[in-house]
């Protein structure tokens, strides 16, 4: 039987929102991607549905109490946004903290980067299909999150930073007790990079998805491990030295190969290079003073002036951009830029030409926070009733 | 090709400096200068000389007009420089730089649906892209100083 009659199918542009609320999405962002068949031809990424006017809402408090403002930010990086918000307001008024201060900082943001870093990757073997190590890995992360929670008070919100120092100090028995649970941890983690390093399905699953070039994460201004990923050796603790990055030893990771699974590996890395970094300052903590400043003593009032300040978040460089006019209590302008924010909005050119099954891993492999991103939200759900706040209410706090 | 070439290009165009705490050099820079001297920095030291790492837009309402800061990373040295311009609050407009620089493109349509500054020739531009629909919907921006917001 010969053929009869031959017809053809029109290859047709097929649009499939990924998110607001997805499966594959722990946040909501909406990838409206474009796709032939199974490959992705144009991703569009539409963002807004969390925005909360931090930005606003820092002008309209006192510099002071806008350290509790950007603590809350993003949860997971809370102690780096504090840092990056407290360095500038003391470039404003050109207060240094003690060294102990310093070493402590630092320890609380590393310890921040380990159970980040942890995370993310734990996700990324959920989104991979197994579910088994993304529990062996949050379980082995309670680890840190004790460790923090020995160091700060908090295992998640630190609130740890203050203008000048540190709001406590720690004593000989917690210095011991997060030595050990460092160090217990430290084979865990070399294990999970192994596994992700070995494992025949991750590597299948990662290696060769989303090809980020050296110039494509400069021209699109990558940060972090995403762009570090992909050759580019810029690390704010490196090139800035602030607090004391200047004086404990780390190496600087990047990978060349620019796809997820470089992007995977960074993170592995780095977060061994910071239990390493942890266990130097738990050893070598100098004793130079008392860390808390006494807050009755901070100056009330800001001289006018601007200040910039940078800091290596998990995700990236994180900025901050404090204007003072000194007029009032208030800043008269903050300029928060998350890593997310450039890593998420300026990459929906990597999707292109990868299979639609890909698109959950390349976008967990550049750790996407929405919260940090979009520093905005407004819903209230409460015995069944949507409300919605506006800016001015919560600008205003008339909550 | 050293960090001092890459300076004295930005010298060049320049029609003021100062510094932003700490130790960031700043240029001052005309409005109509802003694209041609990243045009100048792509043309001369490639997309791995430098990265764009973002656009604080101000508004000074006493001054009538908005200050837009630029802030590059230039690599590998990783050191932070900042191009300043102002633009009239009245009528903000200044050209875009999506077409030549894609990283610009985040900061671009914050600065546009916060604070309404026009960039030039980017089709990405909305309101809503970060603000709520309220606030939209009343035509106000919500990082300038009389927005009531």
């Amino acid at each position: 039987m010969g053929v009869t009659k031959i017809v053809e199918i029109p290859v047709v542009t097929t649009e499939v929102p990924v998110g607001p609320q997805h499966p594959a999405l722990h946040e909501p962002l909406l990838l409206k991607v474009y796709a032939e068949g199974e490959e992705v031809v144009k991703v569009e990424v539409n963002t807004g549905y969390n925005h909360r006017g931090v930005e606003k809402l820092c002008e309209r408090n006192t510099f002071y109490r806008d350290i509790f403002v950007v603590g809350r930010v993003c949860g997971i990086c809370n102690a780096v946004h504090a840092n990056c918000y407290v360095r500038a307001l003391e470039q404003l008024l050109d207060l240094h903290p003690n060294k102990r201060a310093q070493y402590l900082r630092v320890l609380a943001m590393e310890l921040e980067r380990v159970h980040s870093h942890m995370l993310i990757n734990a996700v990324m073997a959920e989104i991979v299909g197994f579910e088994t190590l993304f529990m062996q890995i949050m379980l082995d992360r309670e680890r840190v999150m004790k460790a923090k929670e020995i160091l700060t008070g908090g295992r998640v919100l630190a609130d740890y930073m203050m203008v000048g120092g540190v709001r406590r100090d720690i004593d000989e028995e917690k210095r011991q007790r997060i030595r050990e649970l460092l160090l217990k941890l430290k084979p865990r983690v070399e294990y999970y990079r192994k596994v992700f390093e070995e494992d025949e399905t991750i590597v299948k699953r990662l290696v060769g998805v989303g090809r980020i070039s050296y110039s494509e994460a400069t021209s699109h201004s990558l940060v972090g491990p995403t762009a570090r990923g992909s050759g580019v050796k810029i690390d704010s603790r490196v090139s800035d030295k602030y607090d004391a990055y200047g004086e404990i030893p780390f190496n600087l990771v990047t990978r060349s190969e620019g796809d997820s699974w470089a992007r995977m590996m960074v993170r592995w890395d780095e977060a061994l290079e910071s239990i390493e970094m942890n266990i130097y300052i738990l050893e070598h903590l100098p004793s130079d003073g008392n860390p808390v400043p006494d807050e009755r003593r901070l100056p009330r009032r800001f001289p006018p002036g601007e200040a910039y300040t940078r800091v290596e978040a998990q995700r990236g460089e994180l900025t901050y951009y404090v204007m003072s006019d000194g007029k009032g209590q208030n800043p008269y302008r903050v300029k928060i830029r998350t890593p997310s924010f450039n890593n998420i909005i300026n990459s929906a050119f990597m999707y292109i030409g990868y299979s639609l099954a890909d698109v959950p891993v390349m976008l967990t492999s550049l750790d996407p926070c929405i919260s940090c991103m979009e520093r905005v939200t407004v819903i209230d759900l409460e015995k069944n009733t949507r409300y919605r706040l506006d800016l001015k209410q919560l600008a205003g706090g008339k909550l | 090709m050293g960090v001092v070439d890459k300076h004295s290009l930005l010298e060049s165009f320049s029609v003021g400096r100062g510094v932003v705490k700490p130790s960031r050099k700043l240029y001052i820079i005309e409005p109509g200068n802003v694209r041609r001297v990243f045009e100048a920095l792509i043309e001369k030291f490639g997309y791995g000389g430098f990265y764009l790492s973002t656009i604080v837009g101000t508004d000074l309402r006493d001054e009538g007009r908005i200050r837009l800061d630029y802030y590059i990373v230039l690599l590998p040295e990783e050191e932070t420089v900042v191009l300043r311009t102002f633009i009239p609050r009245e009528n903000p407009v200044i050209d875009s730089l999506v077409d030549i620089l894609p990283g610009a493109l985040s900061g671009e349509c914050e600065t546009h649906d916060l604070l309404g500054v026009v960039f030039r020739g980017n089709p990405f531009l909305k309101r809503g892209f970060f603000a709520p629909r309220d606030v939209v919907e009343k035509g106000e921006y919500p990082l300038r100083k009389d927005s009531g917001v």
